[in-house]
């Protein structure tokens, strides 16, 4: 059998080597994505409009009216949605640490306990320190997105700082000096002030206690591995295109008299367009690293999704030589799932700025497992017991495809 | 050894949905015999080559491949077989010997006895000065050539061909014709499906005729032109006849309504100029209803017509 499934290898191998131009496109369309958009897309996302909301969980019960009134501030802004509850719960910051680490919310605000006495406090005598707010972020969130928020949350926690200072510096100006007109401008308008309020609280950026992620996603980070599955997934017209090709020369036939099992020669038939696969994505980031110096993150990790992610391009590059029987149905569903699954799966755009049903529906994917998967490798730092679970559903997404392909597939059509 | 069974179907159905694609054939063929499977488009043919060498699983049945059953020793008794399909099979980007290559391998051969079987079926089909040529600049008698090749490569017992002379010239078919005789002489067993009659006549042993998914008849070539007698008369009216003249008719010869509304009928008789004759003059009396009369003469494509109502690429 293994001589047999060698002898399929070695054919298909030779088939597809003869067939370079198809082969080349394999590898220059993912290349020509990741070039292009890598270069020239930079930063067009449009989330925070109306239509596309970003919503930021926000923790601050116990932060007291300051920390309120910046949220009523934050809640007024158009194109955020400040989420205060889970499942009818108020967010702890250890709930809402774990949301954005599992990637359901892009960002968090945390106000610490006792925030407002603590800017009262420094506001009385600046010389007690800082009071601080926490901005917390998911490592994959787009970095346009996240300088838009910190400018909008900077002005929200700054305003009622400076308003609640204004009876004591009014005390302060009045108690002490002639003349209040003059004074008044210094209180409420004059920059030296102004600074020196801003300096009362701090924004402090970070991320959840797990990531090891104390650098900022690049472009590239983002768009090498999205546009790498994207790519990956066009396996699926060329392999479903040379079942068909088989079926339609008789040289299924032809094999399968020949004492050899079905099994074998799928086998045979798939490992070929498997190894491409991973030679496609083992391509495109060497691209990643060599032309824009993308970091990799832990090896073992990125390995075994991107096995599971061939797996499943190629159980859905079966599904599709099952499903299809005509060369034109074979090209028109290879293409329509390669475009509309990479869409929904946030190849092209990030599922966390899409409607709930969208991102409902991304869930669906095997796109947007393996995005995230490789998110959390390369951007998110995590090795490979974290990714154990993208991995399982990659893999899942793969016996399903395989399943209902084997299912379906006739060998004699 | 000549005259034991070396393929034996028994019983052998396939149903779909819709209709029984092959209904109870049972046959075997001898080794060393040089057996014809006969039938219009649509008679079975294909599915039965198809579940004669494993592709299709049949709904019920039985086959026994040199003792091997086909279904529960699989790979056994595939062994034995060697299928050259209708199609090319064949694949166009390869040259002829890598195609070769593959096919042997899929059979397990390897090294110097792969290479000794590609030289010596490609000298048998004359490919040899054309072996390193990609299979897509060949002609289809070239391509039709190189697919028996393969089928030839692991020396099967049994050589299964399906229509293996469709749409190539007449010098090709008739090499084709001159190797398969030869093989069929050097003791392989052909089981061999044709819409060409001058083919199953010049090469059978035996032919089966199939139809509508069953055998209609099994005999040499010549046993079944000689039953035929001294041919056929077949005539068509402009409407259907009634029982009175069939009565009448059935005086002339042996009777065969072909259609179910009794416009067209074949008469089989040892005289065929008398009959013919009688037939006109009773045609007189039924003024305007005789379309057209034909005497067709005894051989197989007649019986084929006679037995089935159809011409064999109907």
């Amino acid at each position: 059998m293994i001589h047999q499934i060698i002898a399929i290898t070695l054919k298909e191998l030779k088939v597809l080597w003869l067939d370079r131009e198809a082969l080349a496109l394999l590898f220059a369309m993912p290349m020509f994505f990741i070039l292009v958009m890598s270069f020239a897309l930079e930063g067009v996302f449009q989330a925070g409009s109306k239509g596309h909301p970003i919503e930021i969980l926000v923790v601050h019960q116990k932060g007291g009216r300051l920390a309120d009134q910046a949220i009523a501030d934050l809640k007024r802004m158009e194109g955020l949605v400040l989420i205060e509850t889970h499942e009818g719960v108020p967010l702890t910051s250890d709930k809402a640490e774990q949301l954005i680490g599992r990637g359901v919310y892009p960002l968090a605000l945390l106000f610490p306990e006792g925030y407002t006495e603590r800017v009262l406090e420094i506001s009385n005598d600046p010389q007690k320190g800082r009071a601080t707010v926490y901005l917390v972020s998911d490592p994959a969130t787009n970095l346009q997105l996240l300088t838009t928020v910190k400018g909008a949350v900077q002005g929200a926690i700054e305003r009622p700082v400076l308003l609640a200072r204004i009876p004591q510096r009014l005390k302060e100006m009045f108690g002490t000096l002639e003349g209040m007109e003059g004074q008044l401008d210094n209180v409420l308008g004059n920059t030296n002030i102004s600074e020196r309020e801003r300096s009362a609280v701090d924004l402090i950026h970070t991320f959840p206690k797990r990531f090891n992620a104390g650098r900022r996603p690049t472009a590239t980070e983002q768009n090498v591995p999205a546009y790498t599955i994207f790519g990956v997934f066009f396996i699926v017209l060329t392999l479903a295109s040379s079942f068909l090709q088989e079926k339609k020369d008789g040289t299924f036939q032809r094999i399968l008299a020949a004492p050899l099992s079905k099994t074998a020669l799928l086998i045979g038939k798939l490992l070929p367009y498997y190894f491409v696969n991973l030679i496609q994505i083992a391509l495109m980031f060497c691209i990643g690293v060599v032309v824009f110096g993308m970091k990799l993150g832990h090896l073992p990790a990125l390995v075994i999704v991107s096995l599971a992610l061939a797996a499943a391009a190629n159980g859905l590059g079966l599904l599709v030589a099952a499903l299809g029987k005509t060369e034109a149905q074979v090209n028109g569903l290879s293409v329509l799932l390669a475009i509309t699954l990479s869409a929904l799966g946030g190849m092209m755009v990030p599922t966390f700025i899409m409607p709930d049903l969208m991102k409902t529906l991304s869930l669906f994917t095997p796109h947007a497992w393996a995005l995230a998967g490789y998110h959390d490798v390369i951007i998110r730092g995590l090795g490979t017991k974290e990714v154990l679970t993208e991995v399982a559903i990659l893999l899942g997404f793969a016996s399903f495809f395989f399943v209902i392909a084997l299912w379906r597939f006739r060998f004699n059509e | 050894m000549r005259n034991t069974p070396i393929f034996i179907v028994e019983d052998l159905w396939k149903s779909y949905a819709q209709t029984d694609a092959v209904q109870g054939l049972s046959f075997e063929i001898l080794k060393g015999e040089f057996f014809g499977l006969l039938g219009p488009n649509g008679a079975g043919k294909t599915t039965t080559i198809g579940i004669l060498t494993g592709l299709i699983e049949p709904t019920r049945g039985h086959i026994s491949i040199d003792g091997f059953d086909l279904f529960s020793s699989p790979m056994e008794a595939k062994a034995k077989l060697g299928l050259v399909p209708q199609s090319f099979a064949l694949y166009p980007t390869l040259c002829a010997r890598d195609n070769l290559v593959f096919f042997g391998r899929i059979y397990g051969l390897k090294g110097k006895r792969l290479r000794e079987r590609i030289a010596r079926v490609l000298e048998i089909v004359e490919l040899t000065d054309r072996a390193n040529q990609t299979v897509a600049t060949f002609s289809n008698g070239m391509k039709r050539r190189l697919n028996m090749a393969a089928g030839l490569l692991h020396e099967p017992e049994i050589l299964i061909l399906d229509e293996p002379t469709v749409g190539v010239d007449t010098q090709s078919r008739n090499a084709i014709l001159e190797r398969l005789d030869s093989l069929n002489k050097s003791g392989v067993t052909v089981l061999y499906t044709t819409h060409y009659i001058e083919e199953a006549q010049r090469l059978c042993g035996r032919v089966a005729i199939m139809d509508q998914g069953k055998i209609i008849a099994l005999d040499s070539p010549a046993r079944l032109i000689q039953d035929l007698g001294k041919g056929i008369i077949r005539i068509e009216f402009n409407a259907g006849i009634d029982d009175r003249l069939l009565d009448q008719l059935k005086r002339i010869g042996l009777v065969r309504v072909v259609d179910d509304q009794k416009r067209r009928i074949h008469v089989k008789t040892d005289r065929t100029d008398q009959a013919s004759r009688e037939l006109l003059e009773l045609m007189k009396t039924q003024e305007g209803l005789l379309k057209t009369l034909d005497i067709s003469e005894p051989n197989l494509e007649t019986v084929f017509i006679h037995l089935t109502g159809k011409n064999l690429r109907d």
